[in-house]
């Protein structure tokens, strides 16, 4: 016989205003099975909570039902308390006369009655659990993280410092993403080299790091705490043992005059390169497409040129599986594209300011390189065109973002910010040039960040005009932007010698097959999402991987570091435990029933229902039967409704718990 | 041979025309607007002339109207919305998709179908105005689209007889046939090629310039002329600059600017462009072999006889 105990809640008066939660208690308290049944102002208070567990131990509750809010809201609370009080956690359960009674009723006596009713269904349910032990999974304390920009960089070297190991995966020749592009790096103005460049050096340095660059996520399989990672390490033609990077193959390459990605395709570089020359690994990589030996058979002079025999020709990708325990994903941004737009994108381009058919339109990253002191003009702001200087020059914000006519409505956050430090960088090295900015707003939330935008304009001479370009066009030598003056209402022409666009933030091409891969949602931008925005804003829906940076959303450096080392504090958390405790509301297979006809499998959103073998004492083969892991099963209950032979139940929600709440009605 | 019996006898003679049976499809409804019966004859005529030429079918809308454009939708937009209604509404009485020549007409005709089709409330408003169901599923069709798509270019390339080789032309598309780009739908919209398409598969030569996509102030020709003239002096400073030897047009209120006003414009600013500025439908007619008086080439203002002699093409 059960002993089952109701507490009912007003919640201050979010209950109690429409629900007589005296009468509650008074008539629950009657129904076959209930021993006992009170009210109390706020269940879930300290003293609310002591109520609970002095009552389950003086009445002897072998049940109990807490009438309050949504179990979403405080089933973890009452269950914590109920164990506390020495019960199963799982022998507990929440009515939820608030968000589904109170809070959308008027009438008092109605909604009095369906709150009996509701905490009568709860009541015929409890009676059906049943004593769920927690499961337990074990961790591989390893880590994979995916991407080696400042945002996996950071992760990597706080996991591998708590004394983990990490894997990090890269896919360029080397690490060091777009912060190792820029030039100089707001609000201080510190050389992002100077500052990037050492923890590139740790990660190569590092025993507890194993860095995979020029490499690929192939496939994921596994769970929280047992993930096996297929990674593709693709043929760098270069033995990285071997070579020891003193770069005369690259001396000696015939063909010299590709353009360089990592420049903007301002500068040049072999088909036998390494993308910068702090790269990390120093490693050359062949660029297989433009190598005069992988086109014709010919040449082969890096080769022959080659001390310690490190080029070799022959090589092949190659698939590693790591073990992993936790996932960080970190694989950044690219910039909208102006000029090219992806064939049925809802993302438009913009024709109208002649972007890649003006040769001095520029986008943010290339006035970077252009002002960085190792890029290709070596940080002398130089136009593309003629190698002159720019007298006049004019940044445009918001290109791409908030433009919902042109398929992007999220501002891109960091722009306001680094055309600002663009209009200072460009005043600094062109003492007689002009800047000019056109803005719609200037967004500038951020230590000392208004304060740097103000700077721009009031010691570094930047004029900003609000309102936006409506085109740009080439006249002879120079490109005359047409744009609006809102402050003043005036129609304005500027004839300037450059124009850079502030190009919105958009996720990796290719964000969306690897989020497929790792199980992991994403927003209709292919921006991964967050479990929660406010209250788990660094951990994936999907248990056990973490997001960093700007692949979940526009970033500037200092958040990106500090979602970084968030990141990696959860993933330290997962590993402080030896096994991984999870709620047991699994699917659970009944053998006898199951006909193997695995429908189950087919639907399972997790891969979770494996198959599984019946023998008899002789080991001779019964049959094959579904069976479903408990540490990948996602607790859906997908298969329990596809299921035929009603052979597989989902703990905590089985027919009979639903059909006793249906008879109860 | 048996095997192109049932193609014409010309077609199966020429292997290269033998792909295409130009007598076969083509056929529209055609809508001229009120500037084609008067200051831009020519261009009306051109098009009846190409058309015939290419074998293009094209019955005028019995009994069509104004379309309302530039005013109407300034002031009364169910008016505007009807005036077009009725125009797509008689000219469904008529087989084919309907061919428009101005891209004034055009983009009246074609925001109106977007504007009905996205409201049932005007669209009710409407029908009740014109005492008619609407149907908004009828294909309006600006010229360009007919040579550069329907006809296709390469059929277009096969009919030329006199390529326009040397002329260098700038292609002016002014600021109604590619915009909004929701409701014309006709090419990309800052950055459109189907001008440069057409003439380069009748062998002219096209130049890049800046001020294709301006807009030439057509609105304000009467009311403003001040505006216009300023507006119309840079889109010609501009081909002019770009080395063009004339201007082609698809709409004429974009023609009456840079036409019939240039000999003003190159009085206020002491300039002198002296650039022809020809229809879509008089060039690619001249390159399909039509003469100068089936193409009007007499009415236009700034007098294209002498550049055509000098490129021999004439």
């Amino acid at each position: 016989m059960s002993r089952i105990g109701v507490f009912v809640c007003h919640c201050g008066e979010n209950i109690s205003r429409t629900v007589d939660v005296e009468r509650v208690a008074a008539q629950v308290g009657k129904m076959p099975g209930v021993a006992f049944a009170t009210d109390y102002k706020y269940m879930c208070s300290d003293p609310g909570q002591t109520l609970l567990k002095k009552t389950i131990q003086e009445q002897k509750l072998s049940h109990v039902v807490v009438a309050a809010c949504s179990p979403r809201m405080h089933e973890k609370t009452f269950r914590k308390a109920v164990e506390a009080a020495g019960l199963n956690p799982y022998l507990c359960e929440m009515a939820n006369i608030r968000e589904h009674c109170s809070w959308v009723h008027e009438d008092k006596q109605e909604a009095t009655a369906k709150a009996i009713e509701i905490v009568g269904m709860l009541v015929e349910r409890v009676k059906k659990n049943r004593v769920l032990p927690t499961i337990t999974v074990p961790v591989t304390k390893r880590s994979l993280v995916i991407g080696g920009g400042i945002a996996g960089i950071q992760a990597a070297l706080d996991i591998a410092d708590a004394g983990h190991h990490v894997v990090l995966v890269e896919r360029d020749p080397s690490i060091g993403g777009h912060m190792a592009q820029l030039s100089e790096t707001f609000p201080t103005l510190d050389c992002s080299q100077c500052i990037m460049t050492p923890k590139m050096v740790d990660v190569a340095n590092h025993p507890n790091i194993t860095l995979y660059s020029y490499s690929e996520i192939e496939q994921v399989d596994g769970y929280i705490g047992n993930f096996q990672v297929t990674i593709r390490r693709k043929a760098r033609s270069v033995d990285e043992d071997k070579c020891t990077g003193c770069g005369v193959c690259m001396e000696k390459c015939p063909v010299k005059k590709i353009p360089n990605k990592f420049d903007c395709n301002l500068g040049m570089r072999p088909a036998i390169y390494v993308p910068f020359p702090q790269a990390v690994p120093n490693t050359p990589v062949i660029d297989r497409d433009n190598c005069i030996k992988f086109k014709t058979g010919k040449c082969g002079l890096c080769q022959k040129v080659c001390g310690p025999g490190a080029v070799d020709y022959e090589q092949e990708d190659r698939l590693v599986v790591e073990p992993v325990g936790a996932i960080v994903v970190a694989t950044g941004f690219d910039l909208y594209t102006i000029d090219e737009k992806p064939k049925g994108s809802m993302i438009k381009g913009y024709g109208e300011f002649g972007h890649g058919k003006i040769p001095d339109v520029i986008d943010g990253m290339t006035f970077e390189r252009l002002a960085s002191a190792s890029g290709p003009t070596g940080g002398k702001i130089l136009r593309p065109s003629d190698g002159k200087e720019p007298k006049q020059i004019v940044f445009i914000q918001c290109i791409g973002s908030r433009a919902r006519e042109k398929g992007i409505s999220y501002c891109s956050k960091v722009c306001c910010m680094y055309t600002a430090k663009h209009t200072m960088l460009y005043h600094h090295k062109v003492h007689d040039g002009q800047a000019y900015v056109f803005f719609m707003d200037a967004r500038t939330p951020g230590k000392a960040y208004d304060e740097f935008w103000r700077r721009s304009i009031e010691e570094e001479e930047a004029v900003y005009i609000r309102g936006m370009v409506s085109r740009l066009y080439q006249k002879g030598d120079k490109i005359v932007v047409m744009g609006s003056d809102i402050a003043v209402g005036v129609q304005v022409e500027i004839e300037a010698d450059m124009v850079v666009l502030a190009t919105a933030i958009q996720p990796r091409t290719g964000a969306d097959s690897l989020a497929q891969k790792l199980g992991i949602s994403y927003d209709k931008y292919n921006f991964y999402s967050e479990a929660h925005a406010k209250l788990r804003p660094v951990e994936c829906a999907t248990a056990g991987i973490y997001l960093v940076g700007a692949c979940q959303g526009p970033k500037d450096i200092p958040d990106t570091v500090s979602q970084a080392s968030a990141a990696a504090a959860k993933v330290m958390t997962l590993f402080a435990k030896d096994k991984l405790e999870r709620e047991p509301i699994v699917a659970r297979v009944k053998e006898a029933g199951c006909v193997g006809c695995f429908a189950c499998k087919k639907v399972c959103a997790y891969g979770a229902v494996e198959e599984k073998e019946i023998r008899d004492r002789q080991g001779n083969l019964i049959k094959v039967v579904a069976y479903v892991n408990p540490g990948v099963c996602g607790g859906c209950g997908t298969c329990q409704a596809t299921c035929p032979s009603k052979s597989v139940e989902l703990d905590g929600y089985t027919d009979e718990q639903i059909v006793a709440m249906i008879e109860a009605l | 041979m048996k095997s192109t019996n049932s193609m014409n006898s010309t077609n199966a003679m020429n292997p290269k025309k033998a792909i295409y049976n130009m007598n076969e499809t083509l056929k529209y409804s055609y809508y001229p607007g009120c500037s084609l019966h008067a200051s831009a004859g020519e261009y009306d005529l051109s098009t009846r002339e190409l058309f015939k030429q290419l074998s293009i079918g094209l019955t005028e809308v019995p009994d069509w109207f104004c379309c309302g454009a530039t005013p109407a939708h300034n002031v009364d937009e169910l008016l505007s919305l009807s005036l077009c209604a009725k125009n797509l509404e008689m000219a469904e009485q008529v087989e084919g998709d309907l061919a428009v020549a101005c891209a004034a007409c055009f983009s009246r005709l074609k925001t109106t179908q977007h504007v009905l089709a996205e409201s049932d409330v005007k669209r009710k408003q409407v029908e009740k105005a014109i005492d008619a169901p609407l149907k908004l599923d009828g294909k309006v069709k600006h010229l360009l689209e007919i040579l550069a798509r329907d006809l296709g270019l390469e059929r277009l390339a096969a009919s030329v007889k006199k390529p326009l080789s040397g002329l260098k032309v700038a292609c002016y598309y002014g600021c109604l046939l590619t915009r909004p780009p929701d409701v014309t739908n006709l090419d990309c919209v800052e950055a459109p090629t189907i001008m440069e398409d057409v003439l380069k598969a009748v062998g002219a030569e096209t130049v890049a310039w800046s001020h294709r996509m301006e807009c030439c102030g057509a609105n304000f020709t009467l009311s403003r002329p001040g505006v216009v003239i300023q507006l119309t002096n840079a889109i010609l400073e501009s081909a002019k600059e770009a080395g063009a030897d004339c201007v082609m047009v698809a709409c004429p209120l974009c023609h009456g600017n840079l036409d019939i006003r240039q000999k003003e414009i190159e009085g206020v600013y002491s300039v002198n462009y002296g650039l022809p500025v020809f229809y879509i439908t008089q060039l690619v007619g001249l390159a399909c072999g039509l003469t100068a008086d089936k193409l009007g080439l007499g009415a236009l203002i700034v007098n294209p006889m002498p550049l055509l002699k000098e490129k021999q093409l004439l």
